[in-house]
């Protein structure tokens, strides 16, 4: 209880409840039923659908009362409601009433049926009878693209899709047309929709409006999925979702609750980018071990296979989108020396600096960011490469109105109340970009750069801070600072209007801000910029008179910071691990027997090295879920598995240790990365530093004779569980990573709801035989309708409560409204160690930085890719809903370079790029590419949505010069075959599943490969 | 009109008005006109001036009947060098007239627009305004032609623009033509139109006088109740009040359309009798009709009947017998027009014009329109009186998130009340007898042929 608890009254029983909430979110928050449709827990109140009546008394005498609308109602101590009072209740049935006079009645084939928030207020209010008689109001629909579907004569008009896409999200392409009872939700004409976040409609929408249209493609009803809890495997935030499958195939990804991060809503790579799981691409059987059963793969097949490597050394590359427990189990099979991320030098460099601000300051939560009254971005578009978490920036620009209001005395709830007060009034937003983003609408400043004046920028920020002690001063003033510590420069060192007008700015906004949130990524592969931003942060704590910021750095995938800290001083960038494999027809005895790859397709590497790999790699051992092209060169490829289908950890930005779990058991000989290396562990070796494992304390300095120590495992691992054990006990580095859980000793919670059509006649259509149940060791969830209720859990398989079918039902989970669940626990976080700074390689010189930015010739220019939500994952970008969102090429020059090229707006030219590579050779390529004209890009920066190969990305020369009808025409048609091959992969993929349908495999095993 | 009433004690808003060819700047200045502005920015200060008018006890002419000077008392007045002072404050004239019935403000926007943009500078001085808006009817083009004229004039005699007349006190104005929507009439979805966005009404709080257009500090006055100031301005508050001694202070604009003899308006001292409107001015029924009730103040008033004839025109006298004066706007019904279809016709019209925003409104008002059709076209039943009376109570006030519902709902509910038989009749008969199309289908009820012959015995008195 805390001091703004209050005492309530409702239907004469005393209720505690917070009074900085509404009366309807105390109401659910003490699991009473009331419905409500326009409110919506994170989006407030507006009081449009009526439909949360109470009947409010003065006083205990009061007999008559009078009706209120919940949602709009500020709780206070000692009032007195009635939600059973007859009046209330009869109007809340005649609301909806109302509303089923214009929606239909095709719940039957209603992609919503049996989780429609619509259904459940229906029957919670008794409605059961249609007394209107006239006709129904129908509305033509809209293509709303690949990813969300539009009926709109189900439309109940409760105004949540607009507050949630263009009030909430801030997108621009959807909108309310029309009136009185014709109220059309939609867009100006067919087409894709733009936002990021598009896909929450299909959860915001009370009603089956908007569906998932890749759900409905291959339908099931929510009580058929089989579900399970999951982490997001798309990029670094981790937001947690719920995966539901049924007859092996994954049906859709939904929103899982979670106070700290993700809340109620998700982004469209998260929830549709789970297609790559039944991608046509899959690897299901292995390559490379010979079976003696052409039936099954057993485990004697493969200790058969890998004995001729027994402790022969490998070299093993990880990777960050592995899970935890995979990684660490290579790392220690290769042994640290020969174990490398996946990164090149360059990358080695950006990790150095964000294991050392990981250690200096741990970044905080969404929830967090969005009390910050100040954020600067810099040098990473969050869009599309964290869009969750721009969803939190953008938010976080509402504190200002918020603020305002509060001293009017207006609640942060009351939405609409909150947005006339604030008008366009937005806490400031600064971004510091080489290509614009889609935050650039409500930046108070968004500047666009090349790499290396990004860095100068936050440098000459830093300058700022240590030399000007007074935060007062005014604009001009501190322009003029800027001015003077710069006028001794050399050119390219001296900020220019532009640049000087953003840094002062900063500092002023800085210096006013209670609360800043620094948020920069690795996507530039640029580790001045990490370290100048260390510093930045470093300076803040020096000064008294400022709050120190809150620095946060977005790496590019779902586990990278789980590999970081993996990695210390004696991991290998790719480059280093190339260079300790012997050269082709080298006669030098092998060192190496191969290298084992785990879920990594290198994909910055270039064709060359990747042929070195192959010509110097004796064996090559793939782990992999998904045909790449190293699958393709392997020698082994084991086919492990994807996020829905094992068990396993990841890490996310700020460190948070989260688990997911398996929804469905893979078919064998499928199984986790960690299983196949389990399973070869024993033959290869699995190697413990004795120093470290002796010795926990790494600060103190030991003797440096290194002893390699080689444990043997008893038997293989069931689980993991069993793994963890097994890790526990032989590393002393394990522990530290996850700190171990109290083993559970309750009963598994149910994958599939109390719903499930029945275990025993789930497959009548095939087979009257009732299959058994997958039953795995050590699992906390079954594999059936049977088992422990949701509730017992804080990861939740799905959510689900009596009377709440639809994902509304976790407020009835929450400890109160928008807080956490009730079973939360508490979330446990990594630590962190600086070991691989230690290594000299990866020490960047700052000299050699400056001199390298100031040797930039004036005619050289900075490409910088645009990310992109859809395509610039590798894992999500498989899936062909995705692949038909590819935009054609794209380039955004300066007006200048247009000019002089000779070239206007929306042409196609032909762009040559070239530079001088390597090894001196000159390097370039030639791109057809529409043009834009930005007239406030720098002249030395372009940005575009297509690739340059690796040698060219910072000094390179660009000619421009109009394409002819020809090369148009064949950039076109060869862009047009893309979607066009996406297309019949789509259609092929659904034929597929639906046929897998009919013909189901009853599964009687569970994971890992016996020798029965 | 009656020579009796005009004289410029108790018409001063429309003594002057000519629509056929309003008087220009000088024109109006010879007939008194910145009088008013004149004494207010150079003798008063902005409090004296509020004080004056709050005790002028000035009404919103708008319908609602608020205190206007108790509504600008809630602007937020700060010193000139108060840091919180937001950069702006608005005034906004609605002269988005769109009440079926109600045509007052027309006359006075095409009749004397100086009238307004005087009134408007008294108005944005005392509540500190530098912009100022007036939100106009889209149809009225000609009011928009001479309003911007006479703007113009203003400008150029520096009754606006910067530093007005001397004084410290600068005001932009503009008009503003709708997009068109019954809702805009809603002083809050007029500031939503005004700002471009839909016309849907605001939650409150906050109030349009502290957070209103653009999220500034903004009061929406009527035509009418502007209209007031100059004349209080120029003549005090004593003369205002004795306009009207025994009712609220000041003149009020009726007016009389449906089958009477001359349809029109009237400026009268506040609270002339609903008879003396109807027969003194609007000269009775035209021959052969009989009175049967009217709605005294525009589509969204209850019915009033031939009991209440002697009831005062003024905001109190009128609610006392279940109505609203509202715009003061008769719209009287005669004994040869359905009743039933009189209703179904302005539920239509609130129909139509619902914004869409609560659900009372947005599927009730439909539903009851579903409802009437089927009645009037003789296909209800009896139990649709039942679902008709629980519709008047699903969209009353306090369950919407505006008044247009509720007063939607009024000619209906008191249709019910007083024209009970007639809904009956068309239920009983499957017809409408007053339409001489349609055809009775089930004229073997007894009751209802007894009702019938009552009702001709009343028609024939």
């Amino acid at each position: 209880m805390t001091e703004n608890t209050v005492t309530i009254f409702i239907d004469d029983e005393p209720y505690q409840v917070s009074n900085t909430d509404n009366l309807l979110a105390g109401v659910l928050s003490q699991k009473l039923n009331l419905p409500y449709f326009c409110w919506h827990p994170s989006m407030g109140s507006v009081g449009a659908c009526r439909q949360c009546a109470v009947t409010q008394f003065q006083d205990e005498n009061d007999q008559h009362g009078r009706l209120v609308m919940a949602c709009t109602t500020p709780v206070t101590d000692g009032m007195r409601i009635s939600i059973k009072n007859e009046s209330a209740s009869e109007f809340r049935e005649q609301i909806i009433s109302a509303m089923m006079t214009n929606h239909p009645h095709d719940c039957p084939v209603c992609a919503e049926g049996g989780e429609c928030h619509l259904q459940d207020m229906t029957v919670m209010t008794g409605h059961s009878a249609r007394e209107y008689q006239g006709t129904k109001r129908t509305f033509s629909n809209q293509y709303l693209g690949e990813l969300v579907g539009h009926e709109m004569n189900r439309c109940i008009t409760c105004y949540r899709c607009t507050r949630f896409y263009n009030d909430y999200a801030g997108g621009k392409d959807f909108g309310v047309y029309g009136s009185k009872n014709q109220v059309y939700f939609g867009r100006q004409t067919d087409g894709a929709l733009e936002s990021e976040f598009s896909g929450n409609l299909v959860e915001v929408c009370p009603t089956g409006v908007f569906t998932n249209k890749v759900f409905s493609a291959h339908y099931t009803r929510k009580w058929d999925l089989q579900s399970a809890p999951s982490i997001c495997s798309h990029c670094s935030v981790g937001c947690n979702l719920s995966i539901g499958e049924r007859y092996g195939s994954v049906r859709r990804v939904m929103n899982r609750y979670n106070s700290e991060i993700n809340g109620y809503f998700l982004c469209d790579r998260g929830r549709f980018g789970i297609g790559y799981v039944n991608s046509e691409q899959r690897i299901k059987q292995v390559k490379g071990i010979e079976q003696q059963s052409p039936l099954q793969l057993s485990a004697l097949d493969v200790s058969k296979a890998f004995s001729h490597f027994r402790k022969k050394n490998f070299l093993g590359i990880g990777s960050a989108r592995a899970s935890l427990e995979s990684n660490f189990y290579l790392k220690n099979i290769v042994g640290k020396d020969n174990f490398s991320a996946g990164y090149h030098n360059d990358e080695m460099q950006v990790a150095v600096q964000h294991s050392k601000i990981l250690k200096q300051c741990k970044p905080e939560s969404l929830t967090d960011i969005e009390t910050s009254d100040l954020v600067f971005i810099v040098g990473e578009d969050i869009t599309q490469t964290a869009p969750r978490m721009a969803l939190s920036v953008r938010q976080a620009l509402r504190n200002a109105a918020i603020d305002k209001a509060s001293t009017m005395g207006i609640p942060s709830w009351q939405d609409s109340a909150v947005r006339t007060i604030g008008g366009t009034k937005l806490s400031p937003l600064f971004s510091l970009h080489s290509t614009s983003t889609k935050l650039d609408d409500v930046a108070e400043q968004a500047l666009l750069s090349p790499v290396a004046r990004i860095s100068l920028c936050v440098q000459s920020l830093t300058n700022l801070l240590t030399s000007l002690k007074n935060s007062q001063l005014s604009h001009i003033e501190v322009e003029q600072k800027l001015a003077e510590y710069y006028q001794h420069q050399n050119h390219q060192r001296q900020l220019n209007t532009a640049e000087q007008n953003f840094v002062a700015s900063l500092y002023q906004g800085i210096c006013r801000a209670k609360k800043t949130t620094i948020i920069t990524g690795t996507s530039l592969v640029n580790a001045e910029l990490l370290a100048d931003l260390a510093e930045l942060v470093q300076c803040f704590q020096e000064r008294d008179d400022i709050n120190t910021p809150n620095l946060i750095v977005v790496p590019a995938n779902c586990n990278s910071v789980g590999v970081l800290s993996l990695l210390d001083k004696h991991s290998l960038s790719v480059e280093q691990m190339l260079d300790k494999l012997p050269e082709k027809n080298n006669q030098q005895q092998d060192v190496y027997q191969g290298v084992i790859i785990l879920e990594q397709e290198l994909a910055r590497c270039s064709h060359n090295q990747i042929q070195q790999l192959r010509a110097s790699a004796k064996t090559l051992i793939v782990l992999d879920h998904t045909k790449q092209r190293l699958s393709e060169i392997a020698d082994i490829v084991l086919p492990s598995t994807p996020v829905s289908e094992g068990d396993g950890h990841y890490i996310n930005y700020q460190g948070r240790v989260q688990k997911f779990h398996q929804v469905h058991p893979p078919v064998l000989p499928v199984q986790e990365s960690w299983r196949w290396l389990d399973m070869v562990a024993d033959t290869l070796g699995i190697k413990v530093d004795s120093e470290v494992a002796d010795n926990v304390d790494l600060s103190t300095p030991r003797n440096l004779n290194k002893q390699i120590k080689h444990v043997n495992k008893q038997e293989t691992c069931q689980s993991l569980t069993q793994l963890h054990h097994f890790f526990a006990d032989n590393y002393a580095l394990w522990p530290q990573l996850i700190a171990a859980k109290a083993q559970q000793e309750s009963k598994p919670v149910a994958r599939m709801s109390h719903r499930a059509s029945g275990r025993t006649s789930q497959m009548a259509n095939i087979m009257v035989h009732e299959a058994k149940t997958t039953q795995k060791f050590d699992d906390s969830f079954s594999f059936s309708m049977e088992g422990a209720s949701i509730k017992q859990t804080s990861d939740m398989p799905f959510t689900w409560a009596p009377g709440w079918n639809s994902n509304q039902s976790i407020g009835r989970y929450q400890e109160h409204i928008n807080g956490p669940l009730q079973q939360q626990q508490k979330a446990s976080f990594i630590t962190f160690s600086t070991s691989l700074a230690e290594n000299e390689n990866w020490q960047e010189s700052k000299d050699i930085a400056v001199n390298s930015s100031a040797k930039q010739n004036e005619n050289c220019l900075n490409y910088v890719q645009q990310k992109n939500i859809y395509l610039s994952e590798q894992q999500a970008a498989m899936t062909p809903e995705f692949q038909l969102l590819k935009q054609s090429n794209c380039i955004f020059i300066n007006a200048n370079t247009a000019l002089k090229a000779g070239v206007k707006n929306q042409q196609w030219c032909k762009l040559v790029f070239s530079a001088t590579g390597e090894n001196m050779q000159l390097v370039s390529q030639s791109v057809i590419s529409q043009i834009s004209i930005l007239p406030n890009l720098p002249e030395t920066l372009a940005f575009g949505n297509f690739s340059l190969c690796q040698s060219l990305s910072q000094e390179i020369e660009m000619k421009i010069t109009l394409a002819n009808d020809q090369e148009v025409t064949d950039y076109l048609s060869s862009y047009n075959d893309d979607i066009l091959t996406a297309k019949a992969s789509k259609e092929s993929l659904l034929t597929r599943l639906k046929e897998n349908d009919q013909t189901i495999p009853i599964r009687l095993v569970s994971g890992g490969l016996t020798d029965a | 009109m009656n020579d009796a009433f005009v004289s410029s004690s108790i018409c001063p808003l429309t003594q002057w008005a000519d629509v056929r060819q309003p008087l220009d700047f000088d024109g109006y200045c010879q007939h008194g006109g910145y009088q008013g502005a004149k004494s207010a920015l150079l003798e008063h200060s902005p409090n004296e001036v509020l004080e004056l008018v709050k005790n002028s006890g000035l009404k919103g002419r708008g319908g609602a009947g608020f205190p206007t000077g108790m509504k600008w008392s809630f602007v937020p007045m700060f010193d000139a060098n108060d840091g919180n002072a937001p950069e702006n404050k608005y005034l906004v004239a609605n002269a988005d007239e769109m009440e079926p019935g109600t045509f007052k403000d027309r006359l006075l926007l095409e009749g004397i627009p100086h009238q307004l943009v005087e009134a408007m500078i008294i108005a944005a001085f005392t509540i500190g305004a530098n912009k100022a808006y007036i939100f106009l009817r889209g149809e009225y083009h000609l009011a928009a032609k001479r309003l911007q004229q006479a703007i113009n004039e203003a400008y150029q005699h520096n009754w606006l623009g910067d530093k007005i007349q001397g004084s410290t006190f600068s005001l932009e104005l503009y008009v503003h033509s709708s997009a068109g929507r019954y809702i805009c009439g809603e002083e809050t979805a007029l500031i939503n139109a005004l700002e471009g966005k839909r016309a849907n009404p605001r939650a409150k709080p906050p109030f349009p006088q502290v957070a209103g257009l653009f999220g500034k500090p903004t009061i929406v006055n009527n035509v009418e109740t502007l209209s007031n100031l100059p004349h209080i301005l120029k003549n005090g508050v004593d003369w205002f009040q004795a306009i009207a001694p025994e009712s609220d202070a000041g003149s009020k604009i009726y007016g009389a359309c449906g089958r009477v003899k001359i349809p029109g308006l009237w400026e009268l001292p506040m609270g002339a009798t609903l008879r003396e409107v109807l027969f003194d001015h609007a000269g009775g029924m035209q021959d052969g009709l009989t009175f049967r009730g009217l709605l005294p103040g525009g589509a969204s008033t209850d019915f009033l009947v031939a009991e209440h004839l002697d009831t005062p025109m003024d905001y109190d006298s009128i609610a006392k017998v279940g109505s609203r004066l509202g715009t003061g706007g008769l719209i009287v019904l005669d004994n040869k027009n359905c009743p039933v279809a009189m209703v179904l016709n302005l539920m239509r019209f609130f129909a139509q014009e619902s914004c869409g925003w609560c659900t009372p409104c947005r599927d009730g008002t439909p539903w009851a329109v579903e409802i009437l059709t089927r009645i009037e076209n003789g296909h209800g039943k009896v139990e649709d009186l039942d679902s008709l009376n629980k519709l008047c109570d699903f969209m009353w006030i306090g369950k919407t998130h505006c008044a247009l519902a509720p007063g939607a709902v009024e000619p209906l509910r008191s249709a019910l009340k007083y024209f009970h038989d007639d809904f009956l009749e068309h239920i009983e008969h499957g017809c409408c007898h007053y339409n001489p199309t349609s055809v009775a289908k089930r004229t073997h009820v007894a009751t209802a042929a007894l009702k019938s012959q009552s009702r001709a015995m009343q028609g024939g008195q």
